[in-house]
């Protein structure tokens, strides 16, 4: 790990709030109702700020040394909305609790802690706030609701309606890929809209698809790069939701249309729907992560993975970072980590300059 | 009255869009009144949603607005699922 990436003890985003996130968490979880509610408020306002991307002024400075080093355990909880729409529902398993009967639960319950294991070994990264914040999931969320969600502070899954999705939880990429929206919400906070909301989402989808990598040891040779490939119900004509291999190719059916994403810049599609197509144009910066990783052989989360997430955590990255201003971070962090003369980063520079994206 | 929804973004960042045209049907009062007070408490323009989240256009008798998931007030939620279910 480089000198200065680290988000613990380091430098680390802080929220223009009296209290960090992560102690209003902790506050947010006592026994003493007077404590925790009033916590719990500033919690679910201060997510919803952050959300609506409203909070501008974020700051930087020297958190105060932890007291205590967070654990190198998770601290999962699972809920059931019980297909209701009310977050976060009913505990239905707590950390260290045995598997239940709900599949749907414990598929959630796993994918916390390999989303967990994955962010701690690969980068040494403690839960996504990087202090240890405990992760919660809600599954049943609604009824035959065809979505995942993070809402700023926990994960929302939906069941899926049988006919175009199934369970939400069934790709460990997507619990992964809804997780990644908190590192990135606690780290770059890039602005979930237009081309800083396509790198958030391509944030979501690398590090989902690493995260299913890791889980089965597949090299970069070896793996699919599909994103939600266990989602489709099975009249659904497709392999999965997104393809970082071959952006465009993931679904071609009568009910779902043509999957829209684009490998390259000349085909980025200006929209103010989705966000301003935030889950379209991330097929571009996807594609050039699968390039570069692809080159570099490999398990992907050695080489390709580290470099992203050392600009995701790194600092440098802005809220409203451009694909241009990623592309060259990515170039300029696979030097530092990997040196001046390596592979690493020609194939980096070589990647985004296949997607059309100009390093200036 | 035409009461039309589009749903966009979501994970799958897949658009669905219906529309339930009222005259005529038994229960249109209870449509009509459904509709105006999602429309009443809608955004004139459109929110920004949190991560993977539904954005909604509603548009009823030539008026938009627009929600999010998951702050939708239940007229919102209940008329969205049923335009998306029942409408053409």
């Amino acid at each position: 790990m480089v000198p200065g990436m680290t988000t613990h003890g380091g430098l680390e985003p802080v929220f223009c709030t009296v209290v960090p996130p992560h102690v209003l968490d902790r506050v947010a979880r006592s026994d003493d109702p007077a404590l925790s509610g009033p916590a719990r408020r500033t919690l679910v306002r201060d997510s919803e700020l952050r959300s609506r991307r409203r909070v501008t002024s974020e700051f930087r400075l020297a958190a105060a040394p932890a007291a205590k080093a967070p654990s190198d355990q998770p601290l999962r909880t699972v809920f059931d909305a019980g297909h209701g729409t009310v977050l976060p529902g009913t505990k239905v398993r707590g950390e260290g609790e045995d598997a239940g009967q709900d599949a749907t639960v414990n598929r959630a319950y796993a994918g916390l802690g390999a989303t967990f294991e994955h962010f701690l070994k690969v980068y040494g990264r403690h839960s996504i706030d990087g202090d240890g914040l405990p992760l919660d999931a809600t599954v049943h969320y609604d009824e035959d609701y065809n979505n995942a969600f993070w809402n700023g502070e926990q994960m929302v899954f939906g069941d899926g309606d049988g006919e175009i999705f199934v369970d939400f939880t069934s790709s460990i990429d997507v619990i992964g890929h809804e997780l990644t929206h908190g590192v990135t919400q606690y780290t770059a906070n890039l602005t979930y809209y237009g081309q800083p909301g396509a790198l958030n989402e391509s944030m979501s989808d690398v590090f989902g698809a690493l995260i299913k990598q890791y889980t089965l040891s597949q090299t970069a040779a070896e793996a699919d790069w599909l994103i939600g490939a266990e989602l489709l119900a099975p009249n659904v004509t497709g392999r999965a939701l997104r393809s970082m291999k071959a952006p465009s190719t993931a679904y071609d059916d009568d009910v779902l249309g043509k999957d829209p994403q684009p490998a390259t810049m000349d085909d980025y599609v200006r929209t103010g729907r989705d966000n301003g197509g935030v889950h379209i144009n991330s097929g571009i910066p996807n594609h050039a992560f699968y390039l570069a990783a692809t080159a570099l052989g490999g398990f992907a989360w050695e080489k390709a993975g580290q470099i992203w997430y050392d600009v995701l955590t790194g600092g440098e990255l802005t809220e409203r970072a451009f694909f241009t201003d990623f592309a060259k971070l990515t170039v300029k962090a696979a030097r530092e980590r990997f040196g001046d003369g390596g592979e690493e980063f020609q194939a980096v520079e070589k990647a985004w300059e296949r997607v059309g994206v100009r390093i200036l | 009255m035409r009461i039309h929804v589009r749903r966009t973004g979501g994970f799958a960042g897949i658009e669905r869009g219906a529309e339930v045209d009222t005259s005529g049907r038994p229960d249109a009062r209870a449509w009509e009144a459904l509709a105006e007070q999602a429309v009443a408490d809608g955004h004139r323009s459109r929110p920004a949603g949190v991560p993977d989240g539904f954005s909604y256009e509603i548009t009823v008798g030539g008026r938009t607005v627009y929600a999010a998931d998951p702050r939708l007030t239940p007229e919102q939620r209940e008329l969205i699922s049923r335009v998306l279910k029942e409408g053409a």
